[in-house]
Parts: C-alpha cells; sequence; structure tokens
C-alpha cells in the first residue's frame, strides 16, 4: 500500500511477527518444560495490559482526554464476553467481537458529554462511570451472580475449550497486532493530527475546521474498543471476573502509570511499560504490594522531572541541526508569505448566485447578557474584493467576526454566504464552506511544530474518509505526501526551515503570527478574515502582508475582510471600508470617503496631530489636545 | 554609548534561549536615568525575550543585569520589582475578575510592603494622570474596553513608585484614537523624568517616545544611540520598511528630531 | 428532615473538599484528584495519638492537620512548582500520581485493619422538631462556617490575599506586580491539605471507622461538588457541596435495591452529565462573555 522503498522491510517485519505468533505454541508443544503454564498466562495478561494502555494512550496520550474510567470500559468487555459464553455459549471469538462493539458503544455513551466540554470535566465524569459500574452495575443480577461475578471460558466452539496459555498467548497477540496496526493508521493521517489538535487547544482546532465532536467521539469510540478487547482478553486470561476485578486501584490508576511512564502519545513506550508493570508485582515476589507505591512514585517523578515518559531513552534523539550562532550581521530576510497551492490557482473565482456578494450580514445582532455587542449592524463583502472593518477598541469588530465565524450565536438577523444563511451552522461547518479566519490571540497549537500547523490548516484537504484513514486504504498514503509536500514548501518561503519540527510556542509572538497568517493563505478560503494580522509584525512583514493580500484578490480572486489598526495598511489594500462604532456601522466608503468623514475621524482617528491616514499626512506642527 | 554613572540599568552579555534554541547572544544594554530607551527590531530579533529576561521571567543563561548597581541576574521577577522594577505587560494583562481599584492595590504590592501610607498619595496621583480611572474604580477590570485597560496597565505600573518601567508593545490592538492619547499620557509621564524601557512594533509611536535606541537583530544588537541621530535609509532597511510604512517611520524620526535635547542637560534637568 | 440534615452535614464537609480543590484550580491551574486523599491518609495520626495513645482528640487533629499540610507544600515543592506551565491534562495527571500513592501507601500499611477513633465531642447535640443534631454535626457546622468566612475573609481583605485571586486571574502579570508565585502556589497547597484534613476529621464520625477504601465517598463527593460549582468560585464550591450531599442523601434514603447496590455513584454520574450539559459554567457560575 505504501511506497515501494518500504517492502523490504515491511516483508521482514511481517517475517518477525508470523515468528512471534507461530513460537508460542510450538514452543509449548515441542518443549513444554521450557516456559511454564504460569508464565505464559503472564505473557497473557501482559498482552491485555498492552492492548488497554494502548486504548488509554489514544484518548489520554493522543486526544488528551483524561479518563479515569478505563477499568469500568474493561469490566464492560470482560463481563460481555463472560455472559455470552456462559448463558448464550457463544465462541470466545464471536463474544469478545461483541464485547469490543459493546465497549465501543458505551464508551460514545460517556463521550457525549464531551461535545460541551473540555477537558478536565470529562475526567470526573469518568471516574463517576467507573465508580457507579464497579458499586452498581458489575455485581448487579443482570450481568453478574451478585458478588460472586461471573465466568470467562475460553469457549472455542461447541464443547471444546481452550486450555493451554501459550496458544492462547498467541491468538492475543495477533489481535494485539491489529490494534497496533490502527493505532498506528491513526497517528499517519489527519485523524491523528485532529486528536493532537484538540489535545491542545479545542477553539484552535474548530478554526482549522476539525470537527471536534465528531473527533473526540471517534477518540472515545476507537478507544473503547479497544479497552473492550483488551478486557474480554483478561477476562478470558483469568477465567473468572467480579465486581473487584476491575476497580480504580487495579486498572484505572495503574493504566495512567503505563501510559504516563511510558511516555504520552508514544505507542512503543506505552506497551512496554504495560508489561513491565503487569510482571513486576510478580519479580518482586513478597514484596508485591509495594508493586503501586513504585508504581506511583515513578509516575510522580515521570511528570515532574521527564515529561517525556521512557519513550525519550527509546528514541534516538535527533539534535536539532546546530542554529548558526555565527550569522553574518546582513539584514536577514523577510519572510515571505507563502502563496497558495498551485491546484487552487487555477481555481474559478466564486461565483456568488443572485448577486455580487459573497458574505452578507443583515442586521445581525449580538447581546452578551444586558450588553449589546453588535447592534443591528449590516455589511456586504463582494467577491473578489478587500473590505476593511475598523472602528475603535470595544466596538465589536471581533465579536462581528466571531459571529460571522460562528464562535457567538446572533440573538437576531442573518448571515448569508454565497446567498445561503449561514447563521445555524457551527463553526467547522461554516470553516469546510470556505470562511477562515485568524484570532487576535494567535490561533496555533502551541506544542505542535511548524509542520504540523501548516499540515492541519490542511485538514479540509485532505480528501480521505476518516474511515479510510484507519484502515490506511489506497489513496490515503499518496494525498496525505502531497499535504506534506506543500507544508514543506511553505516552510521554505518563509524562511523557517530550521525551526519547522520546533513546537511553535518556541517562536517569538511575531513568528507565531506569521505561521498563522501563512496556514490561512496556504488553504486559500474562498473567505479570508483577518482579526488584527499585522498586530506584533515588524513593519517589513506588514508591508510583505499587504502585497500577499492584493495578491489573494488580483489572482485568485479570493476575498478578504479585514480588522486591523495600521491604517496605511488598511488605506493601501482595501476596496470599501466599513466603520464599527459601539456595535453599529457608521459609516461605510472608499478608503478616500473614509478618512474625510467627519464622524469617523472623531470616533476613531482622533484629532491628533500624526493620527489622520497617509493621503492627508504631513507634518504638522499644531500639538493636539487629546480628548 | 557609556552611560557611566546615569545608567540606570546595565545589561552585559546576556545571554539566552529555550532548549536548544539560543534567542539571544551576548546583549549589552544600557538604559540612562530618566530617559526613554526603545528596542526595534524584526519579528524573533529577541525584542519581547530581552524585556522577559531584564525582567526576570525568562532565565538568564549567561551575562550580568545591575539595576542601580545591584546585580539582578539572579534574582526572581518579584524580587526586581521589589527592586523598583515595573511592567506594563504585553497584552496587557489585567486581574479581569477584580476592580480597578483592586488591580491598582495589586500593583502597589511592594510598595504597601515597604510604606503602607504612601498607597492613597499614589492612588491620587494616578486617579489625577487618569480620570477616567477613578471614576470607574468599582468596576471589574475585565470589562473595560482596550483603551481604558491600556490607561489602568500604566497606572497599575506607576503606582508602585518604580526606577524603571518595563513596557511592551504598548499599542498592540488599539485604535489609533486611543493610540495618541496612550502617547500622550507616555509623553507626560516622560517628562516627569520617568526611566522607560519600550518595546514597540509601532514604529510611529516608538520613534517618538523613545530618546534613544536599540536595534537587535537576531538576538544582537547592531546599534545603539540617540534616536535623533538614526539614519531613517538605514534603520528602514532594518526593519525592512518599504512604501507603505515609511511615512510613519519619517514622522517619527523628524518628531525626535523636533524635540531633540542636549545631552549633557538631561540627565540633571529631569531629577 | 432527618434525611436533609444528614445531607446538609454530608454536604458542607464536601463543599470543604471542592473550595480546597476549586481555589488549587483557580491559582495554579492544578485539578487536584488527590484533594481527599490527603486527608483521608492524615486522619490515621489522630487514630494513632488518640485512639492508639490516648491523648486528647485536638491534639491527633492537629497533627493530621499538619500532616496534611506538609503534604501539600510538599508535593507543591517538588511536583507541581517545577512543571508550573505544563498543559493542564499534565498537571492533573500529576496529581492522580499523587492520588495513586497515597491510596497504595495506605492500602499498603493498613489493609485489611479497622482502626476506631475517639468521638471530636462529647458533650451537646440537640432535637428540634424531631431532628437529632449530633454534637459531632454541630461541631461540622460551625467548624466549616468558621473556616469558610476566614477563608474568604483572608483572600478579600489582605494585601497578601488579593494577590492570590490576582494569580488565580493572571499568574504572570502577578508575578510581575511583585506578587511571589512560589508563596500563592504553596500558600493554596497549604489551604488545600488543611481544608482536606478538616474535612476527613468531620467526616470520619459519619463513616464510623478508618480503613482503606471507606472514605471513597469524601473523595466523589468533593469531585462531584467542585464539578458542579463550576470549578470557577468558591462559593459556587460551597454551592455545589449542598447540592451533592442533599442528593446523595436522598437516594441512599429512598432509591434501596438489593439486585443492582450503590445507586449514589449512578445518580452522581448522571448529575453530572446532566450540568455538564445544561450548566458547563457551574451551579452559580455566570456565562463567559
Amino acid at each position: 500500500m505504501r511506497a515501494i522503498v518500504g517492502s523490504a522491510r515491511r516483508a521482514n517485519i511481517a517475517t518477525a511477527l508470523l515468528l512471534l505468533v507461530v513460537l508460542p505454541p510450538l514452543t509449548s508443544h515441542a518443549m513444554p518444560k521450557l516456559v511454564e503454564q504460569h508464565n505464559w498466562l503472564l505473557l497473557d495478561r501482559g498482552i491485555a495490559a498492552a492492548v488497554a494502555a494502548m486504548s488509554l494512550n489514544l484518548l489520554l496520550g493522543y486526544a488528551g482526554q483524561i479518563s479515569l474510567g478505563h477499568a469500568g470500559l474493561l469490566g464492560v468487555g470482560a463481563f460481555t464476553a463472560g455472559n455470552l459464553i456462559t448463558r448464550m455459549h457463544l465462541p470466545m471469538l464471536l463474544a469478545t467481537a461483541v464485547a469490543i462493539v459493546v465497549s465501543a458503544a458505551i464508551a460514545l455513551v460517556i463521550g457525549v458529554p464531551a461535545l460541551r466540554l473540555r477537558g478536565l470535566y470529562l475526567a470526573i465524569a469518568t471516574v463517576l462511570f467507573a465508580l457507579a459500574m464497579q458499586y452498581s452495575v458489575f455485581p448487579s443480577h443482570a450481568v453478574s451472580s451478585g458478588s460472586a461475578g461471573v465466568a470467562v471460558p475460553r469457549l472455542l466452539w461447541g464443547h471444546s475449550y481452550l486450555t493451554d496459555n501459550a496458544v492462547f498467548a498467541s491468538i492475543c497477540f495477533v489481535l494485539f497486532i491489529g490494534a497496533w496496526v490502527i493505532d498506528d493508521n491513526i497517528v499517519r493521517t489527519r485523524v491523528g493530527r485532529a486528536f493532537r489538535v484538540i489535545k491542545e487547544n479545542e477553539a484552535v482546532a474548530q478554526s482549522f475546521g476539525v470537527d471536534v465532536v465528531r473527533y473526540k467521539l471517534m477518540a472515545f469510540v476507537v478507544s473503547g474498543a479497544m479497552a473492550g478487547l483488551a478486557g474480554a482478553m483478561y477476562g478470558q486470561t483469568i477465567g473468572h471476573v467480579d465486581s473487584a476485578t476491575f476497580d480504580l486501584m487495579s486498572w484505572s490508576l495503574p493504566l495512567v502509570i503505563m501510559v504516563i511512564v511510558g511516555g504520552m502519545g508514544h505507542r512503543l513506550a506505552v506497551v512496554i511499560a504495560a508489561f513491565f508493570f503487569m510482571i513486576l508485582p510478580d519479580a518482586l515476589g513478597s514484596l508485591h504490594a509495594i508493586s503501586p507505591i513504585i508504581g506511583s512514585a515513578l509516575l510522580m517523578m515521570t511528570i515532574a522531572r521527564h515529561p517525556e515518559g521512557m519513550a525519550d531513552l527509546l528514541t534516538i534523539r535527533r539534535r536539532p541541526a546546530a542554529v548558526s550562532d555565527d550569522d553574518d550581521a546582513s539584514v536577514p530576510a523577510l519572510p515571505d508569505l507563502p502563496l497558495p497551492p498551485a491546484s487552487l490557482r487555477s481555481g474559478v473565482v466564486p461565483q456568488p448566485r443572485g448577486n455580487n456578494a459573497l458574505l452578507e450580514v443583515e442586521n445581525v445582532t449580538v447581546r452578551f447578557g444586558g450588553l449589546t455587542a453588535v447592534d443591528h449592524a449590516s455589511l456586504e463583502v463582494p467577491a473578489g474584493q478587500i473590505v476593511g472593518l475598523i472602528g475603535p477598541n470595544g466596538a465589536g469588530k471581533s465579536t462581528l467576526f466571531n459571529a460571522v465565524s460562528g464562535l457567538v450565536r446572533t440573538e437576531s438577523g442573518i448571515v448569508r454566504f454565497r446567498g445561503e444563511p449561514i447563521q445555524d451552522l457551527r463553526s467547522d461547518q461554516r470553516a469546510r464552506l470556505g470562511i477562515a479566519r485568524s484570532f487576535q490571540q494567535v490561533g496555533l497549537a502551541m506544542d505542535l511544530s511548524v509542520r504540523d500547523n501548516l499540515l492541519l490548516a490542511q485538514h479540509q484537504l485532505a480528501s480521505y474518509g476518516d474511515t479510510a484513514a484507519v484502515l490506511m486504504l489506497p489513496g490515503v498514503a499518496e494525498r496525505e505526501s502531497e499535504l506534506r509536500q506543500r507544508a514543506d514548501v511553505a516552510i521554505e518561503a518563509l524562511g523557517f526551515a530550521d525551526a519547522a519540527d520546533k513546537p511553535v510556542k518556541f517562536m517569538s509572538g511575531g513568528q507565531q503570527r506569521i505561521v498563522e497568517i501563512a496556514c490561512l493563505l496556504l488553504t486559500a478560503p474562498d473567505l479570508v478574515m483577518l482579526d488584527e494580522p499585522s498586530a506584533g509584525m515588524a513593519p517589513g512583514v506588514a508591508e510583505n502582508l499587504a502585497a500577499r493580500l492584493r495578491e489573494l484578490r488580483d489572482a485568485l480572486g479570493r476575498t478578504v475582510l479585514l480588522i486591523e489598526h495600521n491604517v496605511p495598511l488598511v488605506m493601501d489594500t482595501c476596496d470599501y471600508v466599513y466603520v464599527l462604532d459601539a456595535g453599529r456601522i457608521i459609516a461605510s466608503g472608499t478608503p478616500a470617503e473614509i478618512t474625510a468623514d467627519q464622524r469617523v475621524v472623531e470616533a476613531y482617528f482622533g484629532a491628533a496631530p500624526d493620527a489622520p491616514p497617509p493621503v492627508a499626512r504631513r507634518t504638522r506642527k499644531t500639538v493636539g489636545a487629546p480628548s | 554609548m557609556t552611560g557611566g554613572v546615569t545608567d540606570l540599568l546595565q545589561a552585559r552579555g546576556l545571554t539566552a534561549g529555550f532548549g536548544a534554541q539560543t534567542v539571544l547572544h551576548g546583549v549589552d544594554l544600557d538604559v540612562a536615568a530618566g530617559e526613554v530607551t526603545g528596542i526595534f527590531g524584526l519579528n524573533g530579533a529577541g525584542k519581547s525575550v530581552l524585556l522577559k529576561v531584564i525582567a526576570g521571567v525568562v532565565p538568564t543563561r549567561s551575562g550580568s543585569i545591575t539595576l542601580d548597581g545591584t546585580e539582578i541576574a539572579k534574582l526572581g521577577a518579584e524580587r526586581r520589582v521589589a527592586l523598583g522594577m515595573a511592567h506594563v505587560p504585553q497584552g496587557r494583562q489585567m486581574f479581569r475578575s477584580l476592580t480597578v481599584e483592586q488591580n491598582l492595590r495589586v500593583g502597589a504590592h511592594v510598595l504597601r510592603r515597604r510604606d503602607r501610607s504612601a498607597y492613597a498619595e499614589e492612588l491620587e496621583r494616578v486617579f489625577a494622570l487618569f480620570p477616567l480611572l477613578a471614576e470607574r474604580r468599582r468596576q471589574m477590570a475585565g470589562t473595560l474596553s482596550g483603551g481604558q485597560q491600556a490607561m489602568l496597565a500604566v497606572g497599575r505600573a506607576l503606582i508602585s513608585r518604580p526606577r524603571i518601567v518595563l513596557i511592551d508593545e504598548p499599542s498592540a490592538g488599539l485604535a489609533p484614537a486611543v493610540v495618541e492619547e496612550l502617547l500622550e499620557s507616555l509623553l507626560r509621564i516622560r517628562e516627569q523624568g520617568l526611566t522607560m524601557l519600550l518595546v514597540e512594533q509601532n514604529i510611529r509611536f516608538g520613534l517618538r517616545l523613545a530618546d534613544s535606541a536599540c536595534l537587535l537583530q537576531r538576538g544582537r544588537i547592531v546599534y545603539s544611540g540617540s534616536t535623533a541621530d538614526l539614519d531613517s535609509e538605514q534603520l528602514a532597511s532594518y526593519l525592512g520598511v518599504g512604501r507603505l510604512l515609511r511615512g510613519d517611520l519619517d514622522v517619527g524620526l523628524d518628531r525626535r528630531r523636533g524635540v531633540k535635547k542636549e545631552p549633557t542637560g538631561r540627565a540633571g534637568a529631569r531629577s | 428532615m432527618q434525611t436533609i440534615v444528614l445531607g446538609l452535614i454530608a454536604g458542607v464537609i464536601y463543599a470543604l473538599i471542592a473550595v480546597g480543590i476549586t481555589l488549587v484550580y483557580k491559582c495554579s491551574r492544578v485539578l487536584n484528584f488527590a484533594q481527599a486523599e490527603i486527608g483521608t491518609l492524615a486522619l490515621y495520626w489522630t487514630w494513632w495519638l488518640s485512639g492508639d495513645h490516648h491523648l486528647p482528640w485536638a491534639v491527633g487533629a492537629l497533627a493530621s492537620i499538619v500532616f496534611a499540610v506538609a503534604v501539600g507544600l510538599l508535593f507543591e515543592r517538588f511536583f507541581i512548582r517545577p512543571i508550573a506551565t505544563a498543559p493542564r491534562v499534565t498537571l492533573a495527571v500529576a496529581t492522580i500520581g499523587l492520588l495513586a500513592l497515597l491510596a497504595s501507601v495506605e492500602a499498603a500499611l493498613f489493609i485489611g485493619s479497622i482502626k476506631q477513633l475517639p468521638n471530636p465531642i462529647n458533650a451537646g447535640g440537640f432535637t428540634v422538631a424531631g431532628v437529632v443534631v449530633g454534637p459531632s454535626q454541630m461541631l461540622a457546622l460551625v467548624v466549616v462556617a468558621a473556616v469558610a468566612l476566614a477563608l474568604g475573609a483572608f483572600l478579600r481583605f489582605t494585601d497578601f490575599g488579593l494577590g492570590v485571586l490576582a494569580s488565580a486571574d493572571d499568574p504572570v502579570a502577578a508575578q510581575l506586580m511583585g506578587v511571589s508565585r512560589a508563596k500563592v502556589s504553596a500558600f493554596t497547597w497549604g489551604v488545600a491539605g488543611a481544608l482536606s484534613a478538616i474535612a476527613a476529621l468531620l467526616n470520619e464520625p459519619t463513616v464510623g471507622a478508618l480503613a482503606p477504601g471507606v472514605f471513597a465517598g469524601l473523595f466523589i463527593g468533593g469531585l462531584t461538588a467542585a464539578l458542579v460549582g463550576g470549578l470557577s468560585s468558591l462559593p459556587g464550591a460551597f454551592a455545589g457541596g449542598i447540592l451533592v450531599g442533599l442528593i446523595e442523601a436522598e437516594i441512599k434514603a429512598h432509591l434501596v435495591f438489593a439486585s443492582m447496590p450503590d445507586l449514589q455513584y449512578v445518580a452522581m454520574l448522571l448529575m453530572v452529565l446532566l450540568v455538564l450539559l445544561v450548566r458547563p459554567q457551574g451551579v452559580l457560575g455566570r456565562a463567559a462573555a
């Protein structure tokens, strides 16, 4: 499926995996004394724990959602499998499959509050879920015989049971590989990037057009499915489960320990940590009671001293290419904001229906409590023009932007995009229609690299389904490499090649702003909304921005709505300007008309000597008296 | 630039950075008492980092910083505040859920510890400078407009009777009329002889306020000296200023030259 | 009525835990999962001094509070301060580590043995309109009210208290005003430790014994209360505590089934989901502008 280059390596990996699958039963049969059944059992438990840890890693390590409810999800898997096998005589593999589906469904239900909430609130809900499961549901007569629990026999078919722990290890290992491959596919595609940006900042995720609800639920469902698999495996390993099997102390907390000590988001390290902590109590012998103390102490040490976890020891540290400390004193090249990709340059100029306006705001009012932030504002942004929105601080400009991009609800009024009302759509839906915006506070995923941010910006251009991505269907990989190429070209043009893989948070505020604008320009959406893009930009970069905006309009026929206090920039680029004051549009016109409007001068430019716009600017000697 | 005894703040050989990246490579900086020193440069040149290193928010890797002769490079930010440093942080950073007056009281944290009776006096001075803050003293700071927040941020810094104020991009995000008003306030404060260290991207604002300039490029100082002596062509090329903002730059420089003072008299005249 | 009194007592105790969680969360962005467990482990000092060695209850209680404050301060100093700027999730996970550590130490030392503590107070108690209010319950109400008022007054009227509130709004800006971040952080964790121990001390007479796991209600009730209060305001946390206490008491009294035990956890889960869906800002919270 992937490139041919990797095929030899893949063949080797496949051979190694096959050996790992075949060896346990062979060893067990040929040399039964070599490894005792007890140790095979330990291996089975280790594999189940590894899958459980991968499940939490997906949720916590990738998507950043803390779950202390995984004990409950594992229990759902084990109790489902147990009941299906003992009461309905389903074969164990079929029962496992059903357990996976049931756990995924339950995870979906606890994931639903995630729709409305950010991060930590959900963690508390998952604790309650685990306790409700442990104390009320698992001991209930519906799923077990009270505190006696339920048996989970390894029923192969009919009346034949699997007793050899080594053969069972092979089966578990095959299932484990399946989970591993799915996890790997997620990481490599837009699904994994969506998870990571959600982990970092949900508002940013939405502005990139990532459907936060959908991906959070997806993380829960996939994690729940893996937990169900792990639970069913564990149940079959030990043969009998009761409500005490899956409690916070024995599963939820140890899983967090495995993921953190291994290293959040580092699958291999998490799997190794899972085996380690599963085997630790046995290795300690009579001291097994201190095993959880060791685990939690390691967790605390890891978080405070070594946040990357054990994974740090596994990866060969790629030293960043030495930042050239001996730069010559010549003026560094200014960053060049990227051009939209070639494939979009041939794009047809968007043809709005009916009239020529791409965006129409009609009588929109936004209120916060008693405060009217936007008061019956109307404006029209014609396709292929740059329209400015200026006004004093607190006039409601950003709120109007939020109303157009869907971050606040309008109380009344209509927002039309290409003639269609959009005021009832979610912000990510509006983003997918072709509306993109920047924020006053930089809207980037700060922990992700410049490259990842540029890839994320192209989320909607990644034209493959998420299911296809999880299964790595043909075409997904090709599409991915195209996106990467585009990001690389943009990085080169910005002059950020040295810093491409550095987290954005290590860049200066102005550089972050440049990356954010680059993300917007890269996708060339039909409507680009910029909220004070030049704030914090060096003068030279602001000039570069002005040139790019004109190019976006002239060469690509894109439309721009611009909030900006940099008066020369507004006057130079805008075709038309609206002035907002106290939530109302008080004037509109060409830049020249606006600068001549006495109301605007009073409300915005101020009567000070140097403040008026460049057309009228001369160095005057009068000293203004600011009001 | 040898300010000698009049240098209130001196930095020598400052280096700083994040992880493997070095942002400042041995920066020397002199801030003369009673002057406004502006730091200019491109994005990523290290202006804000330099300000944060001096504030003590970003650790110094090597080099020394002295405030009125006292070595402060190893001190925490709050210790430097206690020694007379005050801040108008980037983005103004109000305490949104506290009232205007409570914000000012927190600003006077070190003053009240030193001399509780001085607080009432300072409060009156800030209210005299910004009467609007007096009117809104019981209002939550989070509900102030951007311009009012800028006034509060400046007032909150002044109220501690600082010896030096560090100001990070005060005009960012403000409407032109408010920027002008803020500039007038800061010019008035400058006339009272307060020492300021300023980072500002609005070139007109920065040049009009700063007595001396310090040009940063990739973490190194490439110019330091009086703003009035700056060559406009050179400055334009360092900052990448072209046709669009050239007007702003020239206005700023002209203004500076207009108000240029005799270098010998200024330290004494203000204190 | 008796149920309401029981619920109220449990509620004010949950409120103490919730206030500790909220204070730390607001000032240092850390959601402290170990809040209740700190006090629970500390309670063994009261057992050891006052139960086992027959010293006055107050001596044991004081030892517990000192221990809990020490745990809070040490944890803050060595595990939170070095990562003060880490993402919220990371900080929360660090406290999960503390929870796991304290709980596993408790289990390793005391599993299988049930400790009895002396009564904090013997005199007092009264009956109003058929409702019995015991001496320990009176003590709980009085202590919680006193602690809440003292904490509120300290934060609002002292310079340092205002500095703490300022830090909750913007820690870096507060530091730039000369407010020591380290002191604020240590203060909130110290207070949280003390509140945790006080809550555990007041909770013990209701539970009637001390053993690993028996204080799970404090952990869950406190967390739920903090969440119901919106994790943003101390009065909200207080209201959340009382609400959770009342609902829990009603369920324990009226919804008891043999086939499905301990329904209060299911009820709390439903309550949290409901609050999260309907009023994510908490019962007393204001919608963010």
